[in-house]
């Protein structure tokens, strides 16, 4: 099978994922909680992850490093954080459902969106900067479309809530392996994302990275902690606070060598070669009739890009190329602001998205075979 | 032996406090604190010996891990907070 869905998941992983998360079931037990040889290593492989992921983002302390199940339980906890009843919450045009559902979820919360020409970086931060006048309670930005792969301007846009004393809350799911993403230099209060993805870690592993004091993180789980047991409320300090229960330790350990993988193969590495692929299919899409495609120009797109082709409805198209053996996903990709933004939210798009595994001989079949499912050469079922 | 007991207030400051002592060639290992001295409930100890205290403290100050409190064992198995 070609795998071009690692925007959702990345199939492909270094070996050492499974094979740490298989140790990790055999070996581990509980970290924190005993003092035998089990838990301990259960406790190394938990804080060695922490630390590569405090050096990867910069945090300034591994216990700025609280680990998820995923990324949208991640942007819950922040987002619960700092949005109240009545809070007013300016987000990007291009945000997700792990945002704004968890937005819509919260009573009486305005939302003031920054729109703005399609993958137009002056226009993003000119809107930006107008609603930032409006003093928004917190501003909820993802760095990267999961669905065009356009990479917003999030540094400059950090720069804006910085000079506003807006807390920011950035969505790195996109970013994460692949862009370099600084708590400390951006001065977000909190940044998320998922292990699984461009970290090349199991599904079942998030992370929310906490650049403010631990007090303004709200707990939404509250339980065990392995420490202060006597006291009722969770604990006033990271990561504790936002750690309830035994930890996803098998997956931990495989996310600590997916980590291990990006920062040894560098992540401007893994772009770079993401975005060779995905040149090589945007001069693929541009030779066939009737497909078009949506690309931000140069340096503003990661390795995702969405197209769409006359006369085909996505779905079909995905499930054809799917049954040719090409792993691609079709629809809203769980992000109907993103396609209201593009237009696209009637057809929906078809989105490749790669990762450092991916071949150009890859994306060759995938032109042959697409070419001959658009021309009608290859049958559809 | 006679040894001190650096509480922490979560296994994370008590794994970067024994990094940071380590790194310094520190011999420091983690335990979780006797009841006794464990405050609220649970909660970590990095276990150092008699003659590694004060240059322990040294490192720990400079990479701004501060102990909240220490206890010296004493040969009876309990334990006496140390002032610092």
């Amino acid at each position: 099978m070609i795998y071009f869905d690692s925007a959702a998941t990345t199939l492909q992983k270094p070996p050492s994922v499974a094979a740490a998360s298989a140790r990790a079931v055999r070996m581990c037990a509980s970290p924190g909680r005993g003092d035998y040889a089990a838990s301990r290593r259960a406790e190394e492989i938990v804080f060695a992850c922490r630390n590569e992921l405090s050096e990867l983002f910069d945090t300034g302390g591994a216990e700025r490093v609280v680990f998820a199940s995923n990324a949208t339980l991640a942007l819950n906890l922040a987002i619960r954080s700092l949005v109240h009843a009545g809070s007013c919450v300016l987000i990007s045009s291009w945000e997700h459902n792990a945002v704004t559902r968890t937005l819509h979820s919260i009573p009486n919360v305005t939302i003031l969106t920054a729109e703005a020409p399609l993958f137009d970086d002056n226009g993003t931060l000119a809107a930006f900067s107008a609603a930032l006048e409006q003093r928004p309670d917190a501003v909820v930005c993802t760095c990267v479309s999961n669905v065009f792969g356009y990479i917003l301007p999030y540094a400059a846009i950090a720069g804006l809530c910085r000079a506003a004393e807006v807390p920011l809350i950035l969505d790195a799911s996109q970013a994460a392996g692949c862009l370099p993403v600084s708590l400390k230099e951006l001065g977000a209060q909190f940044i998320a994302f998922p292990g699984h993805k461009g970290l090349y870690g199991p599904q079942g592993t998030g992370v929310l990275l906490c650049g403010g004091e631990a007090g303004s993180l709200s707990p939404l789980l509250t339980g065990g902690t392995g420490s202060e047991s006597v006291r009722q409320e969770m604990p006033l300090y990271l990561p504790d606070r936002g750690e309830a229960g035994t930890h996803n330790v098998a997956g931990i350990a495989g996310l600590l060598e997916g980590v291990r993988f990006v920062r040894r193969t560098g992540q401007s590495r893994i772009l770079t070669h993401e975005r060779r692929l995905l040149a090589r299919t945007e001069q693929a899409l541009a030779d066939i009739n009737d497909v078009h495609f949506f690309a931000a120009e140069g340096e503003n797109q990661a390795g995702v890009l969405s197209f769409v082709c006359d006369g085909w409805d996505c779905q079909d198209l995905a499930r054809t190329l799917g049954q040719q053996g090409i792993a691609v996903r079709a629809g809203l990709h769980c992000a109907p602001l993103a396609h209201s933004h593009a237009g696209t939210l009637d057809s929906g798009t078809v989105r490749v998205s790669f990762s450092a595994f991916n071949r150009e001989d890859e994306v060759e079949y995938f032109r042959t075979v697409l070419k001959q499912i658009v021309h009608g050469i290859l049958r559809v079922y | 032996m006679l040894y001190y007991l650096i509480v922490c207030r979560s296994l994370t400051y008590a794994q970067r406090t024994a990094s940071a002592l380590d790194r310094a060639g520190i011999s420091a290992h983690i335990l979780r604190s006797p009841k006794a001295i464990s405050g609220g409930g649970c909660s970590h100890s990095v276990k150092v010996s008699q003659r590694s205290l004060s240059g322990a403290l040294v490192v720990l100050n400079k990479v701004g891990l501060s102990p909240e409190r220490i206890y010296l064992t004493s040969g009876d198995g309990s334990y006496r907070e140390v002032s610092l």
